[in-house]
């Protein structure tokens, strides 16, 4: 909010620091100052008021008092001693209802008769200039001129225009409208507080003045409104006709109802000054629940807890006398303060907000840096966590780029997992529609990443760790990631040296397995996809995505990928290794190749050679698969190399023999399945 | 008996040896000289039929030659082999400025990496990490943290709303209620994670991004306990001193309430564009743990006090790279994510 250095001064005799000086000070004990910039022969202060101190700080007062506490310079209260007019009631210029009372807590309103409308002086232009409000003529500016000053909103009606000479504040009928000064028509209904005459509304109320008792040129007759209003109610108000203004701005943060009678008086003050006129006698004031100060009891004991600094009391107790904090009573012994606030601070409420008063006057800066002493618990492991970070450096040497993704999906990532839409969990108040989901999977934002890498890289690989949402309310950690150009072997791969990293046993793949509905409709490409599984649970999936996809997407390579629940993985990891002692015999390999059936699985193979059960085998690997026109119509040659080894003596030529025909001899008592010699 | 002059024997293999060009031809010089079939052998085979005194004379003389030839023959055949070596090393020469062969290396993202040494640094100083959800309810998000309903203070998160009730958590905070419901202090917690703002993103704003929230509760912790800390802190991640400031700042979770500011990274404290030329850089909120927050959290206040803050583990992040766009670390843009 923007201020001027030229009106902060005329609360002071004394001359204030200079525009930086005063802003530094501000910004150690008060508040953040943006910027200070020269305007005319004025400095303008763009302060940034904290909410909580709306109540007194969106005034010049209210900042003057700031500068006065933080300086020592004594502060001076604007005038407000007016002379009354003779034979002039304000019962004769106007009468007041309020129908609500908890909508409205003070209506106090003033008349001026016979005043003079037209421009003001120059130093009242000026000083709405640097605060960015457009003069009008003497009067809108004198009521906006204080409302700066004090922070109270006020409004001037042409008191000639009101129908019965009656206001009444009251919430509106449905079907009311109104028309408001800068000639916009609003709607009203029954929550929006609005001022009516006895016909119309003539302004909402706490928002904006109403055309109907516009102030013209021909105005004589005023009335002065000068209410408070409940903040709920006209934040409420003001976010549904959509129309913010200063003194909603105001209202909305609360403020000293107090303050009402104080700005009135203010005004009709500088009408008379500026404008001419007699005040009317009196004043009307509707001010059912009177705020008064409160008194909070600060332990000092505490305070010095509280901030690890030992304040002398004589110092705590002229920083509160500054601030207009008025000790009335002490206590010895608890060593207590009882303190009275001035009604203005609305914020002041419990006994921190009174040490914390004290700590920002005294100067955080003076606090010196303390450890704590407390005892030394060492913290506790996460181990959650520790699994995340060993499964990303398990993916970095893999040799994956770890990337962070937006936790929203658009249509057409939604569109990709058609088959699940009806979980999807959508953004009431999406920023646009590419966001108007939240992810339910990790895959299609990776796709994205692709498309965004690809024109400059074939080498990529991929993953991220993160969350995903289904309904109602589910969220879930989940691990993917992708390559570009591989096949599935390489992806499974990759898995298996993450599931071994991570100490899981007893992994497996298993074929893919499609509902109903998810047929037709998958990422995954059926034919060359599997499902992950520990034990008998399915914990993700792995394979290529649908060629479909992927063209659709204007990719021309294939795209590999793995979807893992690591919530469920979690659950099977483990830290345990154990060393196998390496036998210290030498290992004799010896190869078998098998013709099979294009559709038999190595797994099928392998298990017949584990069903021998022989312990000089150690290990069996498969080195080679060949599918070629040599080879017999639908039959596929694995090659695989057995493994003999001994923990006690080096092998015998005729001990390994005798199991590698034990293992042949198995083997081909499967029909079709052919040994190669 | 074949005469032979002797002397011109060994002054012509002495000759040859020297011209001896290569190994090869350095091995048919010896060859001819001590060869089976060689000159010399040949001398030393015919020397049976000479008399005796003779003999023993002409033996003497030949084996002279020949231990002469010998050695000869290892110096030049040294001499030929060192040249070979050079030779072949000449050949195989390489270029050692043409670049290496990098290993297929993966990345972890600049704000993994963050985040680690974040948790690092607080872990060493006692405080337990922990988590917490990214969907929440109004009440850990907001009423609890006392930010109550239809209050311009919650004009300061703008949320994004869910469907089903829910809101995306506009900050950590909400752990420190969900964290002190759980466990009774003396505690020390920090909760990093993902956070959304329902707001335009442009260089320094994002929708989604990461903080981290840090929460101490006990018996006598204070302001000068947080900024002991806060300062430890910032100095171990930055790696070098810096200065830090608490001014006054407003969050209704905390009373007092402050924001960190720290001297400007660019300039030292002098002022740069970075900075807006105050010499420093806003760093996070902070403040004393507000009453009514233990007070939801379940805890009676009276007791305890704390400190809690919340930091933009973005903001770090680019200050410590020097990364001018927060919209980067969400790109997947290869080329940002392999420089780290």
């Amino acid at each position: 909010m923007n201020f001027s250095y030229n009106f902060l001064q005329s609360f002071f005799l004394k001359k204030l620091p200079k525009p930086e000086k005063l802003a530094e000070l501000l910004i150690l004990h008060s508040f953040e100052v943006e910027e200070v910039k020269r305007v005319g022969d004025d400095f303008v202060l763009d302060i940034g008021v904290l909410p909580n101190r709306a109540a007194d700080c969106f005034s010049h007062m209210g900042i003057a008092k700031e500068c006065s506490v933080l300086t020592g310079f004594d502060f001076q209260l604007p005038k407000t001693q007016f002379k009354e007019g003779k034979g002039l009631k304000i019962g004769d210029f106007i009468s007041i209802e309020v129908k609500d009372k908890t909508a409205c807590l003070r209506y106090f309103a003033r008349a001026v008769s016979g005043v003079k409308i037209g421009p003001s002086p120059k130093w009242l232009k000026d000083r709405l200039n640097s605060c960015g409000l457009r003069p009008i003529n003497n009067i809108v500016d004198i009521t906006n001129y204080v409302m700066l000053e004090t922070g109270q909103p006020l409004h001037a009606f042409d008191g000639d225009k009101i129908e019965g000479k009656k206001i009444i504040v009251r919430f509106a009928r449905s079907k009311e409208k109104i028309v408001t000064l800068d000639e916009q028509k609003f709607d009203l209904d029954s929550d929006v507080l609005v001022i009516t005459d006895e016909k119309n509304p003539v302004a909402i109320a706490g928002i904006k003045g109403g055309k109907i008792p516009e102030i013209d040129a021909k105005t004589k007759n005023l009335i002065i409104e000068s209410a408070n209003f409940n903040p709920a109610i006209i934040r409420k108000a003001s976010r549904k006709l959509g129309l913010k203004t200063d003194a909603s701005l105001r209202f909305e943060h609360g403020f000293d109802p107090n303050m009402a009678s104080f700005a009135a008086d203010r005004v009709v003050l500088l009408i008379q000054k500026l404008a001419g006129g007699k005040i009317a006698k009196g004043s009307v004031d509707i001010y059912p629940d009177k705020v008064l100060p409160k008194t909070l009891r600060m332990d000092l004991n505490y305070l010095n807890s509280m901030l690890g600094k030992n304040i002398p009391e004589g110092v705590v107790k002229v920083i509160l006398r500054k601030l207009g904090f008025q000790i009335v009573k002490e206590e010895k012994k608890s060593r207590s303060l009882f303190v009275k606030v001035p009604t203005i601070r609305q914020d002041v409420t419990i006994q921190e907000d009174v040490i914390e008063e004290i700590g920002r006057v005294f100067g955080y800066d003076k606090i010196d840096p303390v450890f704590p002493l407390s005892s030394a618990v060492p913290p506790k492991n996460n181990l959650d966590i520790f699994w995340q970070e060993l499964t990303k450096d398990i993916m970095k040497e893999a040799g994956f780029c770890e990337v962070y993704n937006y936790s929203f999906f658009g249509q057409e990532e939604a569109e990709l997992l058609k088959s699940q839409k009806g979980q999807l969990i959508e953004v009431k108040n999406p920023l646009s529609s590419e966001q108007k989901y939240l992810r339910l999977s990790l895959l299609p934002n990776l796709l994205k990443d692709v498309e965004r890498n690809i024109n400059y890289t074939k080498n990529i690989r991929i993953f991220e760790l993160g969350k995903i949402f289904r309904k109602p309310k589910e969220e879930k950690l989940m691990l993917a990631g992708l390559m570009v150009a591989e096949s599935f072997y390489h992806v499974k791969g990759v898995v298996d040296h993450l599931l071994e990293g991570l100490g899981v046993v007893g992994a497996w793949y298993d074929e893919y397995k499609p509902t109903p509905e998810d047929s037709g409709a998958s990422m995954w490409y059926p034919k060359k996809c599997a499902e992950i599984k520990i034990g008998d649970q399915e914990i993700g999936f792995l394979g290529e995505i649908s060629p479909k996809i992927v063209s659709a997407l204007g990719f021309k390579e294939n795209i590999v990928s793995f979807d893992i629940d690591f919530e469920k993985l979690s659950r099977f990891v483990s830290e345990e290794k154990e060393y196998r002692p390496i036998s210290r015999f030498p290992a004799t390999i010896r190869d078998i190749a098998i013709l099979v059936p294009r559709t038999v699985k190595v797994d099928d193979v392998l298990n017949k050679i584990n069903e021998v059960k022989e312990e000089l085998v150690v290990d069996v690997d498969l080195f080679d698969t060949y599918e070629g026109e040599e080879l017999p119509k639908g039959k596929k040659n694995l090659a695989f190399h057995i493994i003999y080894q001994a923990k006690n003596r080096t092998l015998k030529s005729e001990e390994v023999d005798k199991t590698q025909n034990k293992i042949i001899k198995t083997l081909e008592e499967n029909p079709g399945w052919q040994i190669r010699k | 008996m074949v005469k032979i002059d002797l002397k011109l024997l060994k002054k012509e293999a002495e000759k040859e040896i020297n011209s001896a060009c290569d190994l090869q031809s350095l091995n048919e010089v010896s060859n001819k000289y001590s060869g089976k079939k060689g000159k010399l052998t040949l001398v030393l085979k015919s020397l049976a039929a000479l008399p005796k005194v003779t003999r023993a004379k002409v033996g003497a003389e030949v084996n002279d030659i020949k231990r002469f030839l010998n050695s000869l023959f290892d110096l030049k055949a040294r001499e030929l082999k060192e040249k070979l070596e050079k030779e072949v090393e000449e050949k195989e020469w390489i270029d050692i400025s043409a670049p290496g062969k990098k290993p297929l290396a993966g990345h972890l993202h600049p704000l993994t990496q963050t985040k680690r040494k974040v948790n690092e640094i607080f872990q060493s100083m006692g405080f337990s990490v922990v988590e917490g959800p990214e969907m929440e309810n109004e009440w850990y998000n907001f009423d609890a943290l006392n930010i109550p309903k239809d209050h311009p203070a919650r004009d300061l998160w703008d949320t994004f709303y869910l469907e089903n009730g829910l809101l995306l958590r506009t900050h950590t905070s909400p752990n420190q209620v969900r964290y002190m419901e759980k466990n009774q202090p003396p505690l020390r917690i920090i909760v990093p994670g993902k956070v959304f703002r329902h707001e335009a993103t442009d260089a320094s704003h994002e929708s989604n991004f990461y903080q981290s929230e840090g929460l101490m509760v006990d018996k006598t912790v204070s302001v000068a306990n947080f900024k002991a800390i806060i300062g430890e802190f910032f100095q171990r991640f930055f790696g070098k001193t810096v200065k830090i400031r608490l001014i006054p700042s407003y969050f209704p979770f905390v009373e007092p309430g402050f924001q960190v500011d720290m001297t400007c990274l660019n300039c030292g404290g002098k002022g740069c564009p970075s900075c807006s030329y105050s010499g420093w850089l806003e760093m996070m909120g902070a403040g004393m743990v507000h009453p009514k927050v233990l007070k939801a959290s379940g805890l009676v206040p009276k007791g305890w006090q704390g400190f809690a803050f919340g930091m933009g583990l973005d903001r770090m992040m680019m200050m410590k790279y020097k990364v001018n766009d927060i919209r980067l670390s969400y790109s997947g843009d290869l080329r940002f994510l392999k420089q780290f």
